[in-house]
């Protein structure tokens, strides 16, 4: 069943399309969305977390139609969000920021709310520093304190903008264990930059750029669009759309078949590449 | 176990009017006993002792509130709503001060300029304007994405720092008043004109963003009051200019603006940038 259905949805800023006909579907479980920047994800994630309203198209959200006042207010019940760029009151400490966002969230018993504060706070890590000022933490820490506001009341469908920007290797792991264990029984949308991290977490991917969806597939279908085009050689190939030396000293190569080369399995990464052309490499080189 | 606890005994060790002595004994026969725990239980306000537990966890599993709540809830603000005004950004001690800076140099002015009092009741209505224009909004309200999304209403959260701030200026802006010279509680009709413009700020801003709409109204308020004191001319022209005409139509806007922002309140959650 789909949790997120959005069809042809057109988002203007002024004269800019920052969505051009988006049709993607998510149903349970974890949906990465990937793509360079401003391809119309944060757009997409925003609207579907009721920031704002398509300008035409149709959307729905665990059945229901966001246009609809009450249906809205349903949705925002079972809905976590984490924005790309959370603001935060910095003088408020980390307990009391995701408290306050609790008490937004509707839970004014201060028992229950307490100790589901304190749920989220272990679950990210952050039972520590509690009780330090946001002001004090460090972005990585900021961005723990988001998603766990986000994971207030166990929500059906969570949407998390760019969730793993900022983090470090160890902090990425954990989020991973954290994000593997939620997506479990619940629905999970959330965008990236990091081919590893949709590898890693997510058995759906939606792959955007300028405003529409170019693939949804599964991470080895991904993949598989590079497949045939990834050689290994001793020597840089000249052909070669992009090529790259890799710490064993081989350069991989992405496109025709170079001389003396060895034919490879493509990684996510290659196939996101091959899928976003001549744009992707610009932005990777 | 033998025996048991009297029921009599058992009442009146819930109601904590036994001796010492039959305290320890009871006591140290409940811990053993099953059946007399069950049974004192019916003798004891269970919901009583919930909010006493509520209190007690409350207290013990959150770190400390910051002092702004604390004071909050000593003037029997409930907990919860605190915490959201505590994060109200014109709330904040700075902005407080900024309010009490203006509001002596209008008391200055008062004091110095002839028809100085003009000044004073031209300018502290427009101080709530703008706490409430700075307490909420898109790119006002750090958290204000996180707030749309959350299902309290905004035009709840919205009305709670109105009315926080209004009453945090008006106390701040009744103890100035006292300074005028001349003093007399009439001038205290000002509050009327800080209600219209506040209100008519809030409804405007269920078409535009707050922020315009504060700045609209208060360039509104300013045009009509220099308008109204350059039309009378009489010796008293403070009087003339904040007289009953002045109130009545503001009672007008009031009334007026109160049942649009209700009727249209829920544009608040629409959460376009408007």
């Amino acid at each position: 069943m789909s949790n997120v259905t959005v069809e042809r949805v057109v988002k203007r800023f002024g004269s800019t399309r920052a969505l051009n006909g988006v049709s993607v579907e998510a149903g349970s479980g974890i949906t990465g969305l990937l793509g360079p920047n401003g391809a119309g994800k944060t757009t997409l994630l925003r609207i579907l977390a009721t920031v704002m309203a398509p300008t035409a198209g149709e959307v729905a959200i665990l059945g229901r139609n966001p246009a609809s006042p009450r249906d809205r207010l349903e949705i925002r019940r079972r809905l976590g969000y984490m924005p790309q760029e959370p603001g935060f009151h910095r003088n408020f400490t980390a307990f009391e920021f995701v408290d306050y966002v609790a008490i937004l969230k509707e839970m004014t018993n201060r028992r229950a709310r307490h100790a589901e504060v304190k749920r989220v706070m272990h679950s990210v890590g952050l039972r520590d520093v509690e009780d330090r000022r946001i002001k004090a933490l460090s972005g990585g820490m900021r961005r723990r304190v988001a998603l766990a506001q986000a994971l207030l009341g166990a929500p059906e469908l969570l949407i998390l903008d760019e969730p793993t920007a900022g983090l470090d290797p160890k902090q990425r792991l954990r989020f991973r264990e954290t994000m593997s264990h939620l997506g479990e029984d619940r629905s999970i949308l959330l965008s990236t930059h990091q081919t590893e991290d949709v590898a890693a977490l997510c058995p759906r991917v939606i792959v955007m750029n300028h405003g529409t969806a170019l693939f949804s597939g599964t991470p080895s279908e991904l993949a598989d669009v590079a497949r045939g085009s990834v050689w290994l050689s001793a020597e840089r190939a000249a052909e070669a759309h992009l090529s790259y030396r890799t710490g064993e000293g081989r350069y991989r190569n992405i496109g025709p078949a170079p001389a003396n080369a060895e034919l490879v399995d493509p990684t996510v990464e290659d196939g996101y590449l091959v899928l976003l052309g001549d744009e992707a490499i610009v932005e990777a080189a | 176990m033998s025996w048991h606890v009297h029921a009599e005994t058992l009442a009146r060790y819930a109601r904590g009017t036994v001796d010492a002595t039959q305290q320890f004994s009871v006591e140290a026969h409940l811990v053993s006993c099953g059946a007399c725990r069950a049974s004192i239980a019916s003798f004891v306000d269970v919901r009583a002792l919930e909010r006493t537990w509520d209190v007690i966890e409350g207290e013990t599993a959150a770190p400390p509130a910051g002092a702004i709540e604390r004071l909050m809830v000593g003037f029997s603000i409930k907990e919860h709503i605190a915490r959201l005004l505590a994060a109200t950004p014109s709330l904040r001690r700075s902005w407080l001060l900024a309010i009490a800076a203006v509001l002596t140099l209008a008391v200055l002015v008062a004091n110095g300029a002839p028809n100085g009092y003009v000044f004073f009741l031209a300018v502290a209505p427009l101080l709530p304007l703008a706490g409430i224009a700075a307490a909420y909004g898109p790119g006002i309200d750090p958290t204000y994405e996180i707030g749309l999304v959350a299902p309290m209403r905004s035009v709840g959260l919205l009305l709670i720092r109105a009315v926080a701030v209004l009453v945090s200026t008006i106390v701040l802006s009744t103890i100035a008043a006292l300074f005028l010279p001349g003093f007399d509680w009439r001038i205290l009709a000002w509050q009327l004109p800080s209600l219209g413009l506040v209100t008519g700020s809030l409804a405007l801003s269920t078409i535009v963003h707050p922020l315009r709409a504060a700045i609209a109204v208060a360039a509104t308020w300013l045009v009509g009051i220099s308008a109204a004191a350059a039309i009378v001319s009489s010796p008293t022209p403070a009087r003339a200019v904040f007289g009953g005409v002045m109130q009545l139509v503001l009672l007008i806007v009031t009334i007026g603006a109160g049942v649009f922002l209700v009727a249209r309140r829920e544009e608040f959650e629409r959460g376009e940038h408007r």
